[in-house]
C-alpha cells in the first residue's frame, strides 16, 4: 500500500512512451497508422473487460453491443439532435455506464453464476445486434452509418485519433493501477478470489462489482463512440460479438488476466498475428487458429505473468514466494501437524 | 445481545429452520447442538444474511439483524465462521488477516498481535498462503479472521469438523481463552462432549425447530436427555 507513486506509475509511464513513439515509425502509412489505433481500440476494451472478468467474475459477452451504444447513441445525438460532439460522447459514455451498472446490478443481486452472467449477457448482444438492424429510420439497418461531419473528425486525422485513443488507454490503466494501490484493490482481490468469504469479511461485493461494472462499460462506450468517430462508418457486423466480444477476449487470455499490462500486451500480439495471416487468404482462418493454439500452449497463463516470472527468476529480488516454497512449508507442516 | 424470535428460514419455499427463538446475553457462550440436517448451519446462515429470513425477526443489540446483507452484518459486530472455513486460499495468512479488519481498519495492529498471541502458529506462518496449511491451522485461521473485525459476538458453524480430537481439545481451549477475555460466543457443534464444556447454556435443534432449551450442566449430568436429544452421543 504504502508503494511511493512514483514506482506505481512507472510501468503506465514507460508503456505510455514506447506507445506515444509509434508514429515516428509509421505514422507515414496510412494502412499502419490505422492497425496500430485499432490496436489501442482493442486495448481498452480489454482493460475494461480485464476489470471485469478479470477481477470481478463478471463475464460480460456484450462488449461490442455496449460499444455500439457508446456509437450509436453518439452519432444520432448529434445527426438528429444537433448536439456538440462532445456531449454526445458524453452522454453515450453515461448510457453504457448505466447499462452495463444495471446488468450488473441484476446479476448480482440475482445470484447469476459467471457462466449464467455469459449467456444473459450474450443474449443482450443478440437483442442490440437486432434492435440496431430493425431500427432502420433510426439505424439504416445493415447499411450502417456514415459518421463523417457527425463527431470530432478524427477519421480525417490519423494521427490525432491515435493519440486520442492513446490518451484515453493511458488514463485508463493509470485508473487501473491506482485502483489495485488503494484500499478497494485488497477488496477486489478478496473478491476475485472468494466473494461469500469477502461479504463475510465486510466487503459490500454488490457495490464493488456493480461499480467496477460501471467503469468499465464507461470505457467501452467512450471507445465505441470514438472508434465510430475514427472509422467513419458504423453498421451493426463491426461492433458484432465476433468482431469485439471474441478479440477481446482472446487478447486478454493471451495478455494475462488480472495484470496491468496484459490487456495491452494480448491486444498487440492479437493484432500482429492478425496482420501475419491475412497473406494467406482463403487459409487465414486455418493458420489464425494455429497460432493461437501455439500461443496459447507457450503461455498459458498469458504472456505478462510468465515474462515476469522469467524476470523474476533471473533477479531473485523480484520474486514473490512462489507456490513451490509454500508447499514445501506445506509438507513441513503436514509432518509436524501429524506428530 | 442476540435475540431471536419465531425464526423461519430456508431454501427456496422449503423451510429447514421453522420458528426457531433463542437469547444470547453479554459475555454468554451458548451452543446449539442437533443432528445433521437439523437445521443449524441454516439457521446461522440465516442470522448473518447469508440466507434470507422467511418470517420472524432478530435482533441484536436491539437493532434489527434480520434483512441486513452479510457485509452490513459484520459492521453491526457480528462475526461468522462458517463450517467451510470460508478463506482466501490464494493469499497468505497475513492477507487473510488483514482483509478480515476491512470492517474496522482502525485498532488493526493491536488486534493483530492479539490474534497472533491467541494463534503463535499462524504468526510463523503469516507469509504463508491460506490454502496451504493443515486444515487446523485453516480453522485457527477463519476463527483470526474473524476477530479482526473485532466482533462482539462470534458465531461459531462446527468449528471441530474434520479435526482430530488432539486438535479439537487445542481448539475449545482457545475459545475458553476468548470467552474469558469476554467475546461472546453461539457455537454449533456436533461433537457435543467439547460443547458442553465451554458453554453454559444449550439450545438443541431438531427438524428446524429448538427440541430442548438449559442449562448446559443439566445436559452433562443427564445420560437420558443426552439421549433423547442427541442420539446417545
Amino acid at each position: 500500500m504504502s508503494v511511493p507513486w512514483t514506482r506505481q506509475a512507472a510501468p503506465v509511464v514507460a508503456v505510455a512512451a514506447v506507445l506515444a513513439a509509434v508514429p515516428l515509425g509509421v505514422g507515414d502509412s496510412p494502412y499502419q497508422m490505422r492497425i496500430a489505433t485499432l490496436m489501442l481500440v482493442l486495448a481498452c476494451y480489454a482493460v475494461a473487460f480485464n476489470l471485469l472478468f478479470g477481477h470481478t467474475n463478471q463475464l460480460f459477452l456484450c462488449v461490442g453491443a455496449l460499444a455500439s451504444l457508446g456509437g450509436y447513441l453518439s452519432v444520432i445525438l448529434v445527426r438528429d439532435l444537433k448536439l456538440a460532439s462532445l456531449a454526445a460522447v458524453g452522454l453515450a459514455t453515461v448510457a453504457a455506464a448505466a447499462t452495463g451498472g444495471f446488468l450488473s446490478y441484476v446479476s448480482v443481486r440475482r445470484g447469476f453464476g459467471v457462466l449464467f452472467v455469459g449467456i444473459v449477457t450474450l443474449a443482450v448482444s443478440l437483442i442490440v445486434h437486432n434492435l440496431l438492424l430493425g431500427l432502420r429510420d433510426l439505424t439504416n439497418g445493415e447499411t450502417g452509418i456514415v459518421t463523417r461531419g457527425l463527431g470530432m473528425g478524427l477519421g480525417d486525422h490519423p494521427l490525432k485519433a491515435y493519440y486520442v485513443l492513446l490518451a484515453v488507454m493511458v488514463a485508463s490503466l493509470a485508473a487501473y493501477r491506482w485502483l489495485f494501490g488503494s484500499r478497494h484493490g485488497a477488496a477486489l482481490h478478496a473478491l476475485s478470489e472468494d466473494e461469500v468469504s469477502a461479504e463475510l469479511s465486510g466487503i459490500d461485493v454488490t457495490r464493488y462489482k456493480v461499480a467496477c461494472a460501471a467503469g468499465a462499460s464507461a470505457l467501452v462506450g467512450l471507445v465505441g463512440a470514438l472508434y465510430a468517430d475514427l472509422n467513419g462508418f458504423i453498421s451493426p457486423s463491426v461492433y458484432a460479438v465476433g468482431h469485439v466480444d471474441i478479440p477481446v477476449l482472446v487478447a486478454l487470455l493471451l495478455g494475462g488476466m488480472r495484470t496491468l499490462l496484459g490487456p495491452v500486451v494480448g491486444a498487440a500480439l492479437f493484432s500482429l498475428v492478425d496482420e501475419l495471416v491475412r497473406p494467406f487468404g482463403q487459409l487465414t482462418v486455418l493458420a489464425y487458429g494455429v497460432l493461437l493454439v501455439a500461443l496459447f500452449l507457450l503461455f498459458r497463463q498469458g504472456v505478462v505473468p510468465v515474462v515476469q516470472s522469467a524476470l523474476g527468476r533471473r533477479v531473485p529480488a523480484l520474486r514473490a514466494p512462489s507456490s513451490r516454497t509454500a508447499a514445501k512449508e506445506e509438507v513441513a507442516g503436514g509432518t509436524e501437524a501429524g506428530r | 445481545m442476540l435475540e431471536v424470535q419465531d425464526l423461519w428460514a430456508g431454501y427456496d419455499d422449503v423451510a429447514v429452520v421453522r420458528g426457531v427463538s433463542l437469547r444470547v446475553a453479554d459475555g454468554e457462550a451458548i451452543a446449539v447442538l442437533g443432528p445433521n440436517g437439523a437445521g443449524k448451519t441454516t439457521l446461522f446462515r440465516s442470522l448473518v444474511g447469508l440466507v434470507r429470513p422467511q418470517k420472524g425477526s432478530v435482533r441484536f443489540e436491539g437493532r434489527p439483524l434480520h434483512g441486513l446483507r452479510p457485509h452490513e452484518v459484520v459492521r453491526q459486530g457480528v462475526a461468522y465462521v462458517a463450517a467451510e472455513r470460508e478463506l482466501f486460499p490464494q493469499l497468505t495468512v497475513l492477507e487473510n488477516l488483514e482483509l478480515g479488519a476491512y470492517a474496522r481498519p482502525e485498532g488493526a495492529r493491536q488486534r493483530l498481535e492479539m490474534v497472533f498471541d491467541l494463534f503463535p502458529r499462524l504468526a510463523e506462518r503469516k507469509g504463508q498462503r491460506a490454502g496451504t496449511l493443515s486444515g487446523g491451522e485453516q480453522q485457527m485461521l477463519a476463527i483470526a479472521r474473524a476477530l479482526m473485525a473485532q466482533p462482539k459476538l462470534l458465531l461459531l458453524d462446527e468449528p471441530s469438523t474434520g479435526l482430530a480430537p488432539r486438535l479439537v481439545a487445542e481448539l475449545y481451549r482457545r475459545l475458553e481463552t476468548l470467552r474469558r477475555q469476554g467475546v461472546t460466543i453461539l457455537l454449533a457443534e456436533q461433537q457435543v462432549g467439547a460443547a458442553l464444556g465451554l458453554c453454559s447454556r444449550v439450545y438443541v435443534l431438531k427438524d428446524g425447530g429448538v427440541a430442548f432449551e438449559g442449562e448446559a450442566a443439566d445436559l452433562r449430568g443427564s445420560a437420558q436427555l443426552r439421549v433423547a436429544y442427541l442420539g446417545g452421543t
